[in-house]
């Protein structure tokens, strides 16, 4: 605020000091002038009258001939004075209305506002250097989480979007340019609490430059970036981007996974999605002969995984010379004569990878009706098509939006999860099937909460308490319900990290030590239950072996006394 | 040269000139102290004020500081000279307005030394 009252002075430098002289020399005159009394002698006005006549005629108020009639010298010195300061006054007086309407001043007055607010935040948060679909989605989840986001965005009507929306806490925003090393230190990336920026433009330049720009300004920061082509991603894995995420990556490998372990990518998919919804079952894609239809980012990456999972496809492109496609059928997909070219009467699947969403739409309502039983893959681009897909129906509807989110919540919310599902995609598809329906019974059909736990002083006060006594307390005691250690708290320990060896589903028997951190899923019930064990040792130890100490020292020792006896 | 500076080091100089000659006689004696002396000085004095407006330096704020120290005295002179004119006597009355004004010499004083050690500071 200070540099704003100080660009408004200087601005008003020059109408003040109009004021000033124009003031000064009307009343030196009105001083001078001769007047004649009530009785008749003459008479001088004091500065201090002069003055009072002068800031009512300026400002044009115009009391009249006040303490006696004037002179007709007075008389001719006000005739002056009126157009000497009534004008600069209303120069002023423009001037300032000009200038509070000034763009490049409420330009500043809203920078300065969103960096104080920023400044004033006292919890963890996340800046997101743009408001597109995705990243409104995760600003949305992250703010039923209840963790504070900052959001800059060069246009102004996505904006206007977030204004409207509905949110817990306020969502501090700017429009402005990310790119600008400025406007990220406004967003706090110089802040103690600042846990991370994400950056989710559609335009690779832009969030490469804001991976340099935040990993020199602060190194420690956690960086999520999304890069769609390689040797950019390359570049920013050079310089310790975090995350990189790559939409079209990451849909061939979960459709590869959906191939090879359907169980794997379920247990994936349920404990990345928002907690609360629930997931349709997903369709096993059948194994065969694949036509894919576009053969940009997309369709590479499919194929390149189907191809893994030793899947023959058969490729249709619009213009094999741009994406360098050697070996494949010259069309757009959405004629009949190019499908049938592709053989689709004997195909088990089709890809519609096109980056037009009417295109796709054509292509599988053409190919579906050559061929009725062919499992269908989708690509959408565009969020407000939604109601166009749902009228469709397709088995696999791939948004790259949405894949971008879900995989940004899983570093942001809890980063031992992303660790977790590294783990997962190792294990065979029976490991997951079971450790499913083993969550399912504990947890419920909808998709959990997920969090972690470490055991310090600061998040785990009752068990570092109780470790430093000697006592032993087990991941069994934080499955326990607090208000009666014979229920079971609906949570499941998924990964402990003991000194930077993950352990997978640690078995409950498994004592706990100072240092460990575990990821929980649960219901919110459970969530919420937990922290009292963590914080709490009496809690801590009725729960271990069933004994309620006394709160009171005084009680404690009766209690100790009648014990004894 | 730059224009810019002399009007501002004019202005400057030019109220604390003016200050020291109204503030300048017996302090008791109302004749050694004219009224238009202090309306010159008050009227030089804001407009050096407004002239200070805006330098972000650090020298800046202080010779901005200086300056409103001398105007709230100056002013409180020429209110206390308009409210208790002809009210009482006379020449405690000029004591307290020389008095006040003398306060706004120093800080004039303080602010022309400013301008002095940054000119000094300048290295062409």
């Amino acid at each position: 605020m200070n540099s704003i009252l100080f660009l408004i002075l200087r601005r008003l430098r020059r109408p003040l000091i109009l004021i000033i002289v124009c003031f000064a020399i009307a009343i030196l005159g009105l001083t001078l002038a001769p007047g004649i009394d009530d009785k008749g002698r003459l008479w001088h006005m004091s500065i201090f009258q002069a003055l009072y006549v002068i800031s009512y005629t300026a400002t044009t108020i115009g009391f009249g001939e006040i303490p006696y009639a004037y002179s007709q010298s007075q008389r001719l010195w006000m005739t002056f004075s009126i157009y000497l300061t009534v004008i600069p006054w209303f120069y002023a007086v423009g001037k300032i209305i000009s200038l509070l309407q000034d763009t490049a001043l409420r330009q500043a007055i809203i920078s300065e506002r969103f960096a104080n607010t920023v400044r004033s935040l006292h919890e963890p948060f996340y800046i997101l250097c743009s408001y597109g679909e995705s990243a409104s989605v995760l600003a949305k989840t992250l703010d039923e989480k209840g963790m504070r986001v900052v959001v800059i965005e060069s246009q102004q009507d996505r904006l206007n979007e977030l204004d409207l929306a509905e949110t817990r806490s306020v969502i501090p925003h700017l429009c402005a340019d990310a790119n600008l090393p400025e406007n990220l230190i406004r967003a706090g990336v110089h802040h103690p609490l600042c846990s991370g920026v994400v950056t989710l433009t559609d335009n690779d330049e832009v969030n490469l430059a804001v991976a340099v720009a935040v990993k020199l300004m602060n190194p420690d920061l956690k960086v999520l970036a999304r890069a769609e082509s390689d040797d950019i991603a390359a570049n920013m894995a050079s310089f310790g981007t975090d995350h990189i995420i790559n939409p079209y990556t990451l849909f061939g490998d979960q459709l590869a996974m959906r191939v090879h372990a359907i169980g794997t990518y379920i247990l994936h998919e349920w404990l990345t999605d928002v907690p609360g919804d629930t997931l349709p079952p997903p369709e096993n894609p059948p194994r065969g002969r694949w036509v894919v239809c576009g053969y940009g980012r997309f369709g590479k990456s499919v194929v390149q995984n189907l191809e893994r999972e030793n899947i023959t496809t058969t490729i249709v492109e619009a213009k094999p010379e741009l994406t360098g496609c050697d070996n494949c059928i010259v069309g757009s997909g959405m004629e009949a004569r190019t499908l049938l070219e592709a053989d689709i009467e004997n195909a088990v699947g089709i890809v519609a990878g096109t980056d037009n969403d009417i295109n796709n739409l054509s292509i599988v309502m053409t190919a579906y009706e050559l061929n009725p039983r062919l499992f269908v893959v989708i690509r959408k681009n565009r969020r407000h098509n939604d109601t166009l897909f749902k009228q469709f129906n397709a088995d696999i509807t791939m948004q790259p939006t949405e894949i971008i989110a879900h995989e940004c919540l899983a570093h942001m919310i809890a980063p031992l999860l992303a660790q977790f599902l590294t783990l997962v995609r190792n294990q065979s598809n029976s490991w997951a099937n079971q450790l499913i329906s083993d969550l399912v019974s504990v947890v419920g059909e909808t998709v959990p909460e997920r969090w972690a736990v470490s055991i310090n002083d600061d998040d785990a006060p009752a068990i570092t308490e109780l470790l430093g006594k000697g006592i032993s307390v087990s991941l069994h005691n934080l499955t326990q319900d607090p208000a009666d250690r014979s229920i079971r708290l609906n949570l499941v320990p998924l990964l402990l990290l003991r000194d930077g060896v993950p352990m997978l589903m640690p078995p409950v028997a498994t004592a706990l030590r100072t240092g460990d951190r575990i990821l929980f899923c649960g219901t919110p019930d459970a969530r919420s239950a937990l922290p009292i064990l963590l914080n709490n040792s009496k809690t801590l130890t009725y729960v271990i072996d069933g004994i309620d100490v006394p709160d009171s020292a005084v009680w404690r020792w009766v209690k100790g006394f009648l014990v004894k006896k | 040269m730059n224009l810019e500076k002399v009007i501002f080091g004019f202005f400057i100089v030019l109220a604390m000139t003016l200050n020291f000659g109204f503030f300048l006689g017996d302090i008791d004696n109302p004749s050694h102290h004219h009224v238009y002396e202090l309306y010159a000085a008050i009227i030089v004095s804001l407009i050096a004020t407004v002239l200070k407006f805006g330098d972000r330096t650090h020298v800046g704020a202080i010779l901005l500081s200086t300056s409103l120290a001398a105007d709230l005295q100056l002013i409180a002179a020429a209110i206390l000279w308009a409210a208790l004119g002809g009210k009482m006597d006379e020449s405690s009355l000029i004591t307290y307005i020389v008095s006040l004004s003398g306060g706004a010499l120093m800080a004039n004083f303080v602010s022309v030394i400013l301008l002095i050690s940054e000119t000094i500071g300048q290295r062409r």
